[in-house]
């Protein structure tokens, strides 16, 4: 396409400079440039990804549904389902009986566990080998946003961190560049949930004298955007406290097999549904007079 | 046909990437397609053509990745460019002098990565990085592009029309 010759050898060493002097100097404006340059090819590369998915998805089916005993492996299927569903009605059942004993009476809180959400289909992996996150087929079309949070019936899966308009990026919460506020269901102490280069997550800043012990459940605080109150993130497996440490830390085992599921729910509005869009009532003396 | 391949990799190559490459993973890890494609795109075709194939190349898979958009476009762009100039300065080329390019400018990328990625998490995490992420991916990348480099050399012998280009392959 280009004669290669010194000329080119230049041109090319100086367009490199330029966007390196650019992407260095101008970080955030360089990002907004590249992030629209590429908006448009994103989106046409949003079919083939979503056709190579549908392959893939179809091919796999079609193993698991026809050549590996297809009744058992439907029977199958649906009884996983319906485990992930029973698992994840447990731990709501769970946090629910936590809340009512220091709440008695209050029963509707049971209504904090429906926030709105967004279904959507996994249909990649990372682009690059170096994050561990998926690729939705949901994008800013569907209402999907940077920060908003991801679960399953079994519990918390991510976060979204980047999105074009028919796909997102959710980074998991096994990743270690992804940080959720946790609480331990039985005790109610708040740690920080980061992910581990081995895979599994760790619950950070328990306090020394937590008497926090292996088997108890993590779940979401609720007080960092993305996600309400009481999701699912694991089941501690291990502790350490090492001598001089001002805390502890726990390693989870998370809920979500991050291997097998395909579909997830994107959380669009992490409030109680009750709460979500009530303007609040005006005190009746402003209300009836004319604004001041 | 250039423009057409060049086409076909930009729209294909990162949904490949990210749907189907799972199933032939090694340990947990799969070859970098875009950075094998700018590789070979400099080697084959020349430093400027490297680098822009590279830098289209980045930027999609940055957009369909949870890292930061200018990584990638920096270092596929800057993987072609000097795949290019390697290419060029190469007499003889072989499929052990292709490998040789893969590894080293594979190794170059992985570091970037990590120093701008996970440079505040300590050395042990850093290096557990590279012996389960790094290691292997230049392995693949080495492995597939080595490959892919000697079905295309081969094709255009047998043609016997091997126009000269900066390796000698591709005009």
């Amino acid at each position: 396409m280009f004669r290669t010759t010194s000329g080119t050898r230049r041109a090319a060493l100086f367009l490199f400079v330029l966007l390196l002097s650019v992407v260095f100097l101008l970080p955030q404006q360089s990002r907004g440039l590249l992030q629209n340059i590429g908006q448009p090819i994103a989106q046409l590369a949003s079919f083939p990804l979503e056709a190579f998915s549908a392959l893939d998805h179809s091919l796999r089916d079609f193993w698991d549904g026809y050549v590996a005993l297809h009744r058992e492996a439907e029977e199958n299927r649906r009884l996983r389902r319906e485990v992930q569903q029973l698992r994840g009605q447990n731990v709501e059942l769970q946090e629910m009986v936590a809340a009512s004993q220091r709440l008695a009476g209050l029963l509707e809180l049971k209504k904090k566990f429906a926030p709105r959400t967004v279904a959507a289909q996994v249909v990649g992996r990372d682009a690059t080998n170096w994050y561990r996150s998926v690729v939705l087929d949901k994008g800013e079309r569907d209402g999907i946003r940077v920060e908003m949070g991801v679960m399953t019936p079994d519990g918390v899966v991510g976060r979204v961190v980047n999105t074009t308009p028919f796909s997102s990026v959710v980074l998991l919460i096994i990743d270690p560049n992804n940080a959720v506020t946790g609480l331990i269901q039985r005790t109610r102490e708040e740690g920080i949930v980061e992910g581990t280069a081995q895979g599994r997550a760790r619950l950070k800043y328990i306090p020394l004298l937590s008497t926090v012990r292996i088997g108890d459940v993590v779940v979401t605080s609720g007080l960092t955007g993305g996600f309400p109150r009481g999701l699912a993130v694991g089941t501690i497996t291990r502790i350490d406290k090492a001598e001089g440490d001002l805390f502890q830390s726990a390693e989870i085992a998370p809920e979500v097999d991050f291997l097998k599921y395909e579909e997830v729910l994107v959380i669009t509005d992490p409030r109680p549904s009750g709460e979500s869009h009530e303007e609040p009532a005006l005190p009746t003396d402003f209300s009836k007079g004319p604004k001041p | 046909m250039k423009p057409a391949l060049y086409a076909g990799l930009l729209l294909g190559l990162v949904p490949v990437q990210a749907a189907l490459l799972q199933h032939i993973e090694f340990v947990g890890i799969r070859p970098d397609l875009c950075l094998v494609a700018a590789c070979l795109a400099g080697f084959l075709a020349g430093e400027l053509e490297g680098l822009l194939i590279g830098l289209a190349l980045g930027l999609v898979q940055g957009l369909f990745s949870a890292g930061d958009l200018w990584l990638n476009v920096i270092t596929k762009g800057g993987a072609g460019l000097l795949a290019g100039l390697a290419g060029r300065h190469v007499t003889n080329p072989t499929t052990v002098s292709m490998l040789a390019v893969l590894a080293g400018l594979s190794v170059l990328s992985g570091i970037i990565v990590l120093v701008a990625i996970r440079s505040g998490a300590g050395l042990v995490a850093f290096l557990a990085a590279v012996r389960s992420v790094l290691v292997p991916e230049v392995v693949l990348n080495a492995a597939v592009g080595t490959g892919l480099y000697w079905l295309i050399a081969r094709r255009v012998r047998r043609q016997e029309a091997i126009p000269r280009g900066p390796a000698g392959l591709i005009g």
